[in-house]
């Protein structure tokens, strides 16, 4: 197993499908083609807001509580504002955060996990125990209380994002610099005077690159599913429609679910948070595949 | 995982580094408030501010738990002696002591945990090994994707699917709270059909929420070990298969899923805070939200504090089972 780790990625190849050899291309899975095209569309969505979207989220331009009609697809919310035109824009405020807060967490995760597994000694031990603390704490609450005293907006939900999921990231980033530190080509180039600037930039991060693009996919994943959490719990930016946020608005509407409306006010956005996040999973999963081809 | 990363680990150091991240916890609670921008305690007392108290009472019981006017050292040991000896403050919501309301509101996270995480670990460890004992066939195909899906997907999203089914279309099962409001019931028995009927839609969410992860950590690991020496040994000596997937492979698979507990018990309090959102369950995560949103700063910081403490218990549980089950920890020489 670990001499299969080691073997370049064509070889790779080469062994698992003799078929490509001949230029057949097998079709990617289809929870890439899933993956993509809900991405393609979301991104799609919120490039495109103002004009995709029949209303201004923000506008009053129906009754409350309209059942779905040509004039409004998904009904109206409690305020008479257009369902359809607030889950378009809503796809802005997740992307953006997913965005803002996985660059976040891996600049985190690269700095402390970087600077410990490199340095090594006294600056690795108690950055790595600052880890194991954070790692140990319940992170949802210690989340809530930070939320609560910063007070709400997006710069703030991507600032908490971040802080909450850069640990278990930069200890596997510190785990594989430790171990480019002590190769041979890396021994050298230090032997040869390249300075630490030098040599992190030349040797050790087209290494840990893959790591990167993993982490940022991943963090992206989490950071969709917490933004809808914090904004769930009433945590979030209540001026940033976000779809969580329509989730929680629908849901303070005393006997949501006993008539029908659930189904165009509660289900749509819980779906498109679910679809997105599902769909960065598998574009993470599909790249762990790809580099790491060992125990699917 | 660092558990086993350790294994010089002396059972009284392990409880060192607990009490070491505890006291962290503490001070973190101390200062996240004093710290952070806006001041957002003096803000209580401020007249002129949006949050002011204007209970009297209230106000006075606020003033003299935080003791603002006090130097910082002060604060600090007065609240480190106030939350060792179990004075947690007020509520402002509803001036109640903060102690009473998490008494009040811990045994229903308790029960509601502790159920979904004996559940999803049951049905983790017996789906894990199958799927990994049919590696590459279609039931492991199918339960991996599942598990994919299912750990990955929010936990609310899961508890609303749950509820809209079970709870709103169906009808079979209540859709809010922990049981029927003002039952009075006959016999013990009664009781426990109630709560359970309460508890059966958030606890399968619960769990959902959880056994994906667990399933892929048992799955992945057993199909490691599956390649191991002893597991050809042990084949080649004849022994049944069903022996050789429950007694050798699985076995082997417990340590890392122990060492893993401590991990899960995080992730079942983050989904918690969802699921007793979405169903208006009486625990922490329900008074957590209601404390959110009034702003009910003591309370807010007080079930941090406890939640916090339940945690790490577990976390040290999880380091104490794994050192008895595994010989290596346990002996670092051998």
């Amino acid at each position: 197993m670990k001499a299969s780790r080691d073997l370049p990625l064509a070889a790779h190849r080469a062994r698992l499908a003799p078929a490509m050899s001949d230029g057949f291309r097998p079709p990617p899975p289809w929870e890439m083609i899933f993956a993509l095209a809900i991405l393609a569309l979301m991104i799609a969505a919120a490039a495109f807001a103002p004009l995709l979207a029949p209303y201004d989220p923000h506008d009053f331009v129906g009754r409350p509580l309209e059942r779905p009609s040509a004039m409004h697809l998904l009904g109206t919310n409690d305020a008479g504002q257009d369902i359809l035109s607030e889950l378009i824009f809503g796809a802005r405020i997740s992307l953006a955060v997913a965005l803002g807060a996985a660059v976040g967490t891996m600049a985190l995760s690269l700095l402390v996990g970087g600077a410990a597994g490199y340095s090594g000694g006294w600056l690795d031990a108690l950055l790595m125990r600052m880890v194991d603390v954070m790692m140990t704490l319940p992170s949802l609450p210690l989340l809530i209380l930070v939320a609560t005293f910063l007070r709400e907006g997006l710069l703030q939900t991507m600032i908490i994002i971040s802080l909450l999921y850069w640990p278990a990231k930069a200890r596997v980033i510190r785990a594989q610099v430790q171990s480019l530190r002590q190769r041979g080509y890396v021994r050298m180039a230090r032997s040869f005077g390249g300075s630490r600037a030098y040599i992190f930039r030349r040797h050790i991060m087209p290494q840990i690159g893959p790591l990167i693009v993993f982490g940022l996919v991943t963090a992206a994943g989490q950071a969709v599913a917490m933004e809808a959490g914090l904004a769930f719990l009433g945590l979030g930016d209540p001026t940033a429609k976000s779809w969580g946020l329509i989730m929680r608005f629908a849901l303070n509407l005393p006997g949501l679910l006993l008539t029908d409306r659930w189904l165009w006010w509660l289900l749509p956005p819980s779906l498109c948070v679910t679809c997105l996040i599902l769909a960065v999973t598998f574009i993470g999963t599909g790249l762990e595949r790809h580099w790491q081809p060992r125990l699917t | 995982m660092w558990v086993l990363n350790n294994p010089a680990k002396s059972v009284r150091a392990t409880l060192g580094s607990y009490l070491l991240t505890l006291w962290i916890v503490l001070t973190l609670n101390f200062l996240l408030p004093r710290l952070l921008p806006g001041d957002p305690l003096a803000a209580l007392l401020d007249s002129e501010s949006s949050d002011y108290v204007f209970d009297p009472t209230v106000r006075s019981a606020l003033e003299s738990y935080y003791g603002l006017d006090r130097p910082m050292a002060e604060q600090y040991f007065r609240y480190l002696r106030e939350s060792i000896t179990g004075d947690l403050g007020q509520s402002i919501r509803l001036n109640q002591p903060v102690n009473d309301l998490i008494l009040a509101h811990l045994p229903w996270t308790l029960l509601l945990t502790l159920t979904a995480l004996a559940a999803a670990t049951l049905i983790a460890l017996v789906s894990g090994a199958e799927a990994a004992w049919k590696r590459g066939s279609p039931t492991d195909r199918i339960l991996t994707m599942a598990s994919v899906v299912v750990s990955n997907a929010p936990v609310y999203f899961l508890g609303m699917m749950l509820i809209i089914v079970f709870g709103a279309w169906l009808d079979w099962l209540p859709l809010a709270g922990g049981r029927t409001p003002f039952a009075r019931y006959d016999t013990l028995l009664a009781a426990a059909i109630d709560i359970g009927r309460h508890l059966l839609l958030p606890a399968v969410s619960l769990t959902a929420a959880m056994v994906g992860a667990k399933f892929l950590l048992v799955r992945n690991n057993m199909v490691g070990i599956l390649k191991e020496d002893f597991m050809l040994v042990a084949r080649s000596k004849g022994l049944p298969s069903s022996r050789l997937k429950w007694a050798h492979a699985l076995r082997n698979t417990l340590l890392p899923f122990v060492a893993h507990l401590a991990a899960h018990a995080s992730m079942a309090i983050t989904g918690a805070v969802f699921i007793e959102t979405l169903f208006n369950y009486p625990g922490m995560g329900r008074l957590i939200f209601e404390a959110v949103g009034a702003r009910d700063y003591p309370v807010i910081q007080g079930a941090f504090l406890v939640v916090a403490l339940v945690v790490l218990t577990a976390n040290l549980l999880a380091d104490w089972l794994n050192t008895y089950l595994d010989p290596r920890v346990r002996e670092p020489s051998a």
